[in-house]
């Protein structure tokens, strides 16, 4: 399944042509200290396979844990080593030493559960000191065969190595409770003043003032999904080709659902087998592909690439359907 | 890291990303000395730009008392905290019209500390919690005061205060560009303007942690940073008023105390903004020694104590006072075109004036000419013509006391 990801292309075309920087960006970049010398255990992917195990699901009511949780119970997990990102500027991480695995499919869905222990919850990030706790899974896109001959950068892939990434965040998972679908300043600072409401279901919501102004609404004029109101999802799909790369995709396709309890996340991050979209791993019954992960614990400060992240690649199949 | 030149410091410094200059620089010259600080500057940003949701605690555009003054609080005081490795001094005794006017820099800048300190990450800094961004009047007018029970008098008050005008110096050598693991941020190669590219922003606000002056600011509402556009679309000619040609941004044109010029920086000698700048060494650098090479220049108020404007401004700051004090008949002439036009002047001309005025000042003489100064546009036509000394209307005597 050799694609021409043309977006990511295109994209890195246009940082090239127009960056005043120019090429020498990257070429500057490439001599920075800590960005190369990845190990060949990198390129070497874990023993343990995570199966994705065959399920009837059913129709499951609300997509919440507590509904969801139970079907994992016979399938088997793995545990996933993370470490302190310690190669692209900015470093850091280093809170958080293990996640545990385990993943679903009912033949048109798959559900992955991210288990691990954080002391705080960090659901929000409106002040300017507040980062969210946050999961990512990563897969390789098409078919490759990762082994230490045929390098495959298990941080977040390679330049002509796209990878496909789910990444959870705990604050779309707040955002999602909130009529708008989008929490406001005001749950930061609920006595705040303020003249001009963005939120369309703020009982001062002026549509032709607010249109008017749209350039003022930053992110949200720039279609940054970050910023949109009514995302309707608490994961974001994304592709990147190495560090720095990270690009929303055009087409969104991945949710999930997520529980704090006791000093523990439980995520569940789902998306249909198969996908129309060329920039999104494909899940093909009894094929082996990849996947990986990060970790991000808000309470540390942890954003970017200060992270929690597994260094190895994890071989991940599909259990073949058990039609009855 | 590469090599670049950073002729604020007189020298090469550690920077992420090559030495790229923009044909002319995006640039301001503000007289200290005369600032009232009535904040129709930072009104007149934030009636444009940042009066949305979201928004409220950004001053893109403020002005703060020195020395108790900040926003965010004590920002400057942290970030020289940051910097200080005991021997942040000045070689002053030989200097080079263009690659070290002021002398060199012996101390680490914020690219340096962070390499020594082995940080990870390309600058040091701190992000500034939302508590510190809430009072931008903190300190307005509070002055330091060493000896109370004595009388002020020049060349330095004992007992002090300035204001200070700040906004994003649109840096040679951005903190906050260098900081960006996703280069959202980007410099305008045609006028040095630096952008948060607001679509590719994820708001991990490593911007607002190493940029030095703390000018991105996060935005809850949005979830990603913003900073000055230093008024792109002005600047771009795209308001009607200036038919086309370059026009001065929101903070500059509204300037009350007329104590603002803005222009480029760029190689001709007779570009007012240049040539105070280069030339005349009359404005400097608002601390240099962060080696951002910022882009916003200070004439240094007078009256306070030197030390802390050496500190602050550079070397430089004494042969700027004394400039100040006693102008030259050129540099009072190119001084008349403060506030004169909201054009942007590329070139001036000076047409010489008759004599009109001789005195001594602080024991050296001074001579006033009524030259007239014309300002040039981008198209080389003139756009504000004016004279040393202002036109006197006097009142008809029938309409005195009327309005
Ligand atoms: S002042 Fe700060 S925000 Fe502005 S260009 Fe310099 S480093 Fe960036
Ligand atoms: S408008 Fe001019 S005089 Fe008034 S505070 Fe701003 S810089 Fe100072």
């Amino acid at each position: 399944m050799k694609k021409t990801y043309s977006v990511l292309k295109r994209y890195g075309v246009a940082l090239l042509s127009c960056a005043f920087l120019s090429t020498a960006l990257f070429a500057a970049e490439e001599t920075a200290p800590g960005v190369t010398g990845a190990s060949e255990e990198e390129f070497t992917p874990a023993k343990e396979v995570l199966t994705i195990k065959y399920v009837d699901v059913g129709k499951p009511y609300h997509m919440d844990v507590e509904t969801l949780k139970g079907f994992f119970n016979d399938a088997k997990g793995v545990t996933v080593q993370l470490q302190k990102q310690d190669k692209a500027f900015p470093n850091g991480g280093g809170s958080v030493s293990s996640a545990e695995v385990k993943a679903i499919h009912d033949g048109l869905v798959a559900y992955f559960k991210v288990t691990w222990s954080d002391p705080t919850k960090n659901a929000r990030a409106i002040a300017v000191q507040e980062f969210r706790d946050a999961v990512a899974l990563m897969f390789p896109l098409g078919a490759v065969e990762i082994t230490p001959a045929e390098h495959f950068s298990p941080r977040m892939g390679d330049r002509e190595k796209p990878t496909n990434l789910w990444h959870w965040k705990a604050d779309w998972e707040s955002d999602l409770l909130v009529k708008g679908e989008l929490e406001d300043v005001e749950a930061q600072y609920p006595n705040m003043h303020d003249d001009f409401n963005l939120n369309p279901y703020s009982a001062y919501y002026h549509r032709e003032l607010i249109t008017s102004v749209e350039v003022l609404s930053g992110g949200r004029a720039a279609n940054n999904l970050l910023s949109q109101p009514a995302r309707g999802r608490t994961v974001e799909d994304l592709n990147a080709e190495g560090f720095g790369t990270l690009t929303t995709q055009a087409h969104q396709d991945v949710n999930g659902c997520s529980k704090y309890e006791d000093g523990v996340w439980t995520v569940i991050i789902y998306r249909s087998l198969i996908t129309e979209d060329p920039h999104d791993v494909q899940f093909v019954p009894g094929g082996t592909s990849y996947f990986n992960m990060a970790v991000w614990n808000g309470g540390e400060q942890d954003r970017n690439g200060q992270k929690n992240i597994s260094i190895q690649w994890h071989p991940v199949t599909l259990e073949r359907v058990a039609w009855q | 890291m590469t090599l670049v030149h950073n002729w604020h410091l007189g020298r090469r410094m550690e920077y992420p990303y090559f030495e790229s200059r923009p044909k002319h620089q995006f640039a301001a010259i503000f007289n200290i000395n005369r600032c009232i600080a009535c904040q129709t500057c930072t009104m007149a940003c934030k009636s444009a730009w940042t009066y949305n949701k979201g928004q409220e605690h950004m001053w893109w555009n403020n002005v703060e008392t020195k020395p108790y003054g900040g926003y965010p609080q004590s920002w400057d005081v942290k970030t020289l905290k940051l910097i200080d490795n005991g021997e942040n001094t000045w070689y002053t005794d030989e200097k080079d019209e263009k690659l070290s006017p002021y002398g060199v820099y012996e101390g680490d800048t914020i690219f340096e500390a962070a390499a020594k300190k082995n940080i990870n990450q390309w600058a040091v800094g701190y992000i500034p919690e939302d508590k510190e961004w809430r009072s931008p009047n903190f300190g307005e007018d509070v002055a330091k005061s060493n000896k109370p029970d004595e009388y002020s008098s020049l060349p330095e008050h004992s007992r002090w205060f300035f204001y200070i005008q700040r906004l994003c110096n649109h840096c040679t050598y951005p903190g906050c560009l260098a900081a960006c693991p996703r280069k959202a941020i980007y410099k305008r190669k045609e006028d040095g303007i630096v952008l948060i590219d607001q679509k590719r922003c994820r708001g991990y606000r490593k911007c607002v942690e190493q940029c030095p002056y703390k000018k991105p600011m996060y935005r809850g509402l949005t979830r990603v940073s913003e900073k000055c556009i230093a008024c792109y679309p002005r600047i771009e000619g795209k308001d009607p008023l200036t038919k086309g040609r370059p026009m001065e941004t929101r903070c500059m044109a509204a300037c009350v105390g007329q104590i603002r010029l803005q222009g480029f920086l760029d190689d001709n000698p007779k570009n007012p903004v240049t040539w105070l700048i280069r030339h005349d060494k009359l404005a400097l650098p608002l601390y240099p020694q962060f080696g951002t090479e910022p882009n916003i220049y200070y004439i240094p108020p007078r009256w306070a104590p030197r030390a802390y404007l050496r500190q602050m401004f550079g070397p430089g700051v004494d042969e700027a006072i004394d400039k100040f004090m006693v102008p030259s008949r050129e540099r009072l002439a190119v001084m008349s075109l403060f506030r004169m036009t909201q054009t942007i002047i590329y070139e001036y001309k000076i047409e010489e004036g008759p004599k009109v005025f001789e005195t001594t000042i602080h024991g050296k003489k001074f001579e006033l000419y009524n030259d007239t100064v014309i300002g040039l546009g981008e198209d080389g036509q003139e756009v504000v013509r004016t004279t040393v000394e202002e036109p006197v209307y006097i009142r008809d005597p029938k309409h005195y006391n009327s309005i």
